[in-house]
Formats: structure tokens, C-alpha cells, sequence
């Protein structure tokens, strides 16, 4: 039996239907992020875990318990917020001894317990400081560890990098990733960056107005999105129309171009449409390796973004994507030149309509 | 020298506005200070003010207003705060019209307050159609009387006090700070009182000031109703008395100065609410 259970929950605000139908089984120990933009009913699903939103429809179990209707002080579960939430009248250990004070745990616990989160944050000379003393990932840790210091059942975070600047937001998701697999507690995080969720999790939910588009570990979600909603929030793709043209082979066409799949094509006949997808970082120019499909192209624009460079390719009417990872020695064509690209038919994925 | 230099570059016509606003507050206050010191002629002295505290009716009447201000500052924070929290936390919709009732004291003049007060409780609460009567007029006894005037401040000093309260609620962020609490095991109880009230301590201290102030200066409510507060005694005897009206005035208005700076000695730490970068 799945540790978090979330089975068939919605949440109507007024005529707005924020969440339909969701439902998730979360394991003991898993990370698992909800990822979408804004709008999309994450936070909403996460906030009806927490208590602070009652599901419309459904049920939320938390260890076998149906938790739907408890307050949330009585649900066990710690939440981290986008903006700290810190007590700003506490000091550091204020703040972490804050719930188990209220959990009438005795004065040597609560040392000890204040003592082994402010280890595990890296901040054990901490402790007297207030909030405003501490920047702004310093008071994120301290949030990470005030909801940690109750050993909750469950780990609630709501876009707790949002706020921050990118370098601290890197470091920072790996320290959350490894105190949570140390501590081998059950996490939800809630984000809109793409990057975050593939780092972090070990499955991610993709959202899309209040309803789940694809369930997967990043590998799953990234490489195999289901639906083009995925597709295109998942990193850079180029997606269009095709044209079954020969099932057997597995030959589609994309503006008079035949390019052959890997996709099970069963069910579907010569003259269905679909809609395919091929990854940016997929194409390749095919001086350097030909794979099953090759396709002529001018070269429309050159784009350097650090570690990869990304080149615009114009196929008849359409525009691709091409990335190739940068080296010093990279013999990049020039804006105008013909040039051949290819993929292997693996590349060529089916999406959802 | 880079002082002076930086006070060189300000504008003149911001100078000009400086002054004509210091002038104008101060200069009135000067004057009092400066006619409670001449009750002996040709000389600077203490007299006026010593008469003014020697007299056992000082006293008695602005220890009962410092009681009625007191009184009226813990109704008000049992009122106001609860409201202000409820507001922003349950009901955000509801804050026009919280904010329109609050402000009506500014529209409604204090005379009218107490002549409602006065016509609606100084007949007994009895039943209606029967001759059972539940209370007794209010104004008939002390406790009574007590009562109906702490309602009466507490109406006149609310623009202050929730206005306060919901700024200071507004600077802390109580919806995340509340649902913090809750995460953690906290009850609406210990959240309020661990939680939010140590928040807005600056703006309950402000709002009480300005109450406080309201409240032993005020004159209408206590006069009529008939009460022998600290405000009807001033008036009273600036009717036959120059000086120590004077003395007693500026003496009242150091009392508040010495309050605002408890408040910014007790509350200096807790501006600095967000956080370094």
C-alpha cells in the first residue's frame, strides 16, 4: 500500500475547477514533484495535503489514515513555503524548537533535536540569530529544518527556491535532495522550473490546468512525454504534423519529407495525421554520423547558450532545432550554408493530441 | 564636512517646507511651555506645574482616565485583533467594509456618539411587550457607566487601533505565518498568541498610543456621561485657571513623547523583519 495517497481528488473554488480527478500514489521514501506553470493546480493538490485546502472530491490517505478531513495541525505532515514563513520574532532555534514545543517534548529532546537540525543544515553556529541576520538561503535551510524537527510523516515543499538567486537554487536542491534521502523521509515539491524537477525527483507529475498530463521519472517525462502539453514544457522540441504515408515501413511525411519512426503504428492507417516530436539535442549533421533519416536544410541561425549550441534549421517551411554540445574546436557552419542533418527513427516520438 | 555637503545639495524648497512644518507644530508648543513658566511675574519657574500635581483632583481624575485608557486599550486589542487576523486570513472580501466602519468615528461626531449611547441605555433592557425587566439602565450605576464610556472610546479610538493592527498584519504576511504555525502542530490559539501577536507588537503599541492619547484627552463622551476623567478637569480649569492648564498640558504631551520613545526602545530591533542578502 502506497505510503501517500492521493485517490480522485478535485477542488472547485466557485466555478473554477483548480484540480480534477488527481490522483497519485506516493511510496515511503520517494521524492516526488508536481510540476507545472502557474495556475495548474499544484499547489492547490499540495495544499489539500497539507490540510489547508479541503478536496471538493476524494480522498487523501497519509499512511494508511484518511487524513481528507483533518485540520492540519493534527496531520503530521511538515511544510516548507516560497517565502520562508520563519517566525521573525524567534531566533533560528526558536524556530526549529518551535513544533516540538507544542509537542510537549521535554527541554533535553528539544536541545538535542535543535542541535542534530542545525547540524544537518550546516548552521550550528546558528542558532541565536534571527531571520532578518540570515540570507536568503540561509533562512530556507532554517525553514527546511523547522519542518523537519517533528520527524513528519510526510514533506511538503511549496517552490521553496523560487526566491532565491540561480547559483544558491543548485546548491541549495542538492542539499534538499540528500538530507531527504538521509533522512528517508516521503517528499512533495511543487515547482514551475523544469530543471529543478528532472534534478530533484524521483517521479514527477506534470500539470497542466488542474489536471495531470503525465506521470514518470525524469528520464520517463523528459525522453518519452506523452502528450504535446509535455513535450513542449519539458525542455526545447520541435513538434509538428505528419502524415502516416506507409504503416508497414513506418514512413511518415513532414512538409514533403518522408522520415521514418520507431513508434508502434498499430491501429493507424496510410493518411491518419499525428503529431510527432524530435528533440533538439537528437539531430545531428549527418557529416558526422548518418542515422535512418536524413534531411536537407538551410542554415537559419546559430545560437551559443554555454555548454551547447543551438542552431535554427529550415526544412521547406518549417524551422528545427538542432543542439550540439560546444568544444573549443567546433567547425559550426555559417548562417545561409546547405547543410544534411539526421536522427535515428528512435528520435521520432508520438505525441498525444 | 560631507555632512554639510550632502545638506547643501537638498533643495531650498524642500528646506523652506521643513521648517514652515517644524514652525508650525512647535512654535504652539513653545508658547505653552513658555506661559507655564511665567505664573510668577518677572521669573521662570516650576510654580504652575507644582500647584497643577499638588491638587488630589489631578490625581484622582487622570489615574481614572489612565484606567478608562487602559480598559479601553485591552477591549480594543480583544476586538480588533481577532477581526483584523479573521479579515485577512478567512474573509479579504469583507476589508472595504471593516475598513468603512472603522473610519466612521471620522464622519460621526463624538457628540452624537454619546447622545446615542445616553438615549438607548439610560432606560432599562426589558423584554419587549413585557414588563420583564433583564438590566437596569446603565448609566444608573458606576460599573454601568464604566462600561458604556470604554464602548464609547473604544468606537473613537478604533480607526487608530485597526488600522494599526491590520498594517502590522499586513508587513508580517499572517496567512503563511499562520499556516506555518499550523504545519507544525500549532492550534488557532497558540498561533495567535505565540505567532502573530509577537508580530505585530509594534503596531498594537502604536495603536494603543494612540489611544491612550485619545482617550485622556477626551472631553465630549466623559462630560457628558457624566464621569470625572482627566479631559472635563483640564477644560474646567482652564476656565478659571491660566497657568497650570498650560502646565498640565505640556505635561500630558511629554507623558505621550515618553511613551513613543518606550515603544521605539522596547520595538527598535523588529523593523529590521526581512531578511539579509
Amino acid at each position: 500500500m502506497a505510503y501517500l495517497e492521493l485517490d480522485n481528488i478535485s477542488k472547485i473554488f466557485g466555478k473554477t475547477t483548480a484540480v480534477a480527478d488527481f490522483n497519485l500514489k506516493v511510496e515511503r521514501g520517494e521524492l516526488v514533484s508536481f510540476l507545472g506553470p502557474s495556475g495548474c493546480g499544484k499547489t492547490t493538490t499540495l495544499r489539500m495535503v497539507a490540510g489547508f485546502e479541503t478536496p471538493t472530491n476524494g480522498k487523501v490517505v497519509i499512511n494508511g489514515k484518511d487524513a481528507t478531513n483533518l485540520p492540519p495541525n493534527q496531520r503530521d505532515v511538515g511544510m516548507v513555503f516560497q517565502a520562508y514563513a520563519l517566525f521573525p520574532n524567534m531566533t533560528v532555534a526558536g524556530n526549529i524548537s518551535f513544533g516540538l514545543k507544542i509537542a510537549r517534548k521535554s527541554n533535553n529532546e528539544i536541545k538535542k533535536r535543535v542541535d542534530e537540525m542545525l547540524e544537518l543544515i550546516h548552521m550550528p553556529k546558528f542558532g541565536n540569530r534571527y531571520p532578518y541576520q540570515l540570507s536568503g538561503g540561509q533562512q530556507q535551510r532554517v525553514a527546511l529544518a523547522r519542518a523537519l524537527a517533528l520527524s513528519p510523516q510526510v514533506l511538503l515543499l511549496d517552490e521553496p527556491l523560487s526566491a532565491l538567486d540561480a547559483k544558491i537554487r543548485v546548491n541549495l536542491r542538492a542539499e534538499i535532495r540528500a538530507i531527504q534521502r538521509e533522512l528517508g523521509i516521503t517528499a512533495i515539491y511543487v515547482t514551475h522550473d523544469q530543471e529543478e524537477a528532472l534534478s530533484i525527483s524521483d517521479r514527477i507529475v506534470v500539470m497542466y490546468d488542474g489536471r495531470t498530463e503525465q506521470i514518470g521519472t525524469p528520464f520517463q517525462i523528459y525522453n518519452f512525454p506523452e502528450t504535446a502539453f509535455v513535450a513542449s514544457f519539458i525542455g526545447t522540441l520541435n513538434a509538428f504534423n505528419a502524415e502516416i504515408v506507409d504503416v508497414q515501413q513506418k514512413i511518415l511525411k513532414i512538409e514533403g519529407i518522408n522520415v521514418v519512426t520507431a513508434e508502434d503504428l498499430e491501429g493507424k492507417k496510410n493518411g491518419d495525421k499525428v503529431m510527432i516530436a524530435i528533440r533538439p539535442e537528437r539531430l545531428n549533421f549527418s557529416s558526422e554520423q548518418k542515422k535512418a533519416n536524413l534531411i536537407d536544410c538551410t542554415i537559419a541561425n546559430i545560437t551559443f547558450l554555454g555548454s551547447i549550441v543551438r542552431i535554427q534549421v529550415k526544412v521547406g517551411e518549417i524551422n528545427l532545432f538542432m543542439d550540439t554540445f560546444n568544444n573549443p574546436f567546433l567547425d559550426l557552419p555559417r548562417i545561409g550554408d546547405k547543410a544534411e542533418i539526421t536522427c535515428s527513427k528512435e528520435a521520432v516520438i508520438f505525441l498525444k493530441q | 564636512m560631507k555632512l554639510f555637503a550632502r545638506f547643501l545639495k537638498i533643495p531650498f524648497w524642500s528646506w523652506f517646507w521643513l521648517i514652515l512644518g517644524v514652525l508650525y507644530y512647535f512654535l504652539p508648543l513653545y508658547a505653552t511651555l513658555d506661559f507655564s513658566l511665567r505664573m510668577e511675574r518677572g521669573k521662570i519657574s516650576l510654580k504652575a506645574y507644582q500647584m497643577a500635581f499638588a491638587d488630589p483632583e489631578f490625581l484622582r481624575t487622570f489615574g481614572y482616565s489612565i484606567f478608562l485608557a487602559v480598559m479601553t486599550i485591552i477591549v480594543s486589542i480583544a476586538l480588533v485583533v481577532p477581526t483584523a487576523y479573521w479579515v485577512r486570513l478567512r474573509l479579504p472580501q469583507a476589508r472595504r467594509f471593516v475598513e468603512f466602519i472603522t473610519l466612521m468615528p471620522f464622519v460621526i461626531p463624538a457628540i452624537i456618539l454619546v447622545f446615542g449611547l445616553i438615549r438607548i441605555y439610560s432606560s432599562p433592557l426589558t423584554i419587549p411587550f413585557t414588563s420583564i425587566t433583564l438590566m437596569q439602565p446603565l448609566t444608573n450605576f458606576k460599573v454601568g457607566t464604566n462600561i458604556l464610556i470604554i464602548g464609547g472610546y473604544v468606537v473613537l479610538g478604533l480607526p487608530y487601533m485597526y488600522r494599526s493592527v491590520d498594517t502590522g498584519m499586513r508587513t508580517v504576511d499572517v496567512l503563511t505565518l499562520t499556516e506555518a504555525a499550523q504545519s507544525m502542530g500549532a492550534n488557532w490559539p497558540t498561533t495567535i498568541i505565540k505567532v502573530i501577536l509577537p508580530n505585530v507588537r509594534t503596531a498594537l503599541l502604536s495603536g494603543s498610543l494612540l489611544t491612550f492619547a485619545i482617550v485622556v484627552g477626551e472631553v465630549i463622551l466623559a462630560s457628558f456621561l457624566g464621569v470625572p476623567a482627566f479631559g472635563p478637569y483640564l477644560f474646567l480649569l482652564g476656565q478659571h485657571r491660566a497657568f497650570e492648564p498650560a502646565a498640565l498640558s505640556f505635561a500630558t504631551f511629554l507623558l505621550t513623547w515618553a511613551a513613543m520613545g518606550i515603544i521605539q526602545l522596547v520595538t527598535g530591533g523588529q523593523s529590521q523583519s526581512s531578511g539579509a542578502h
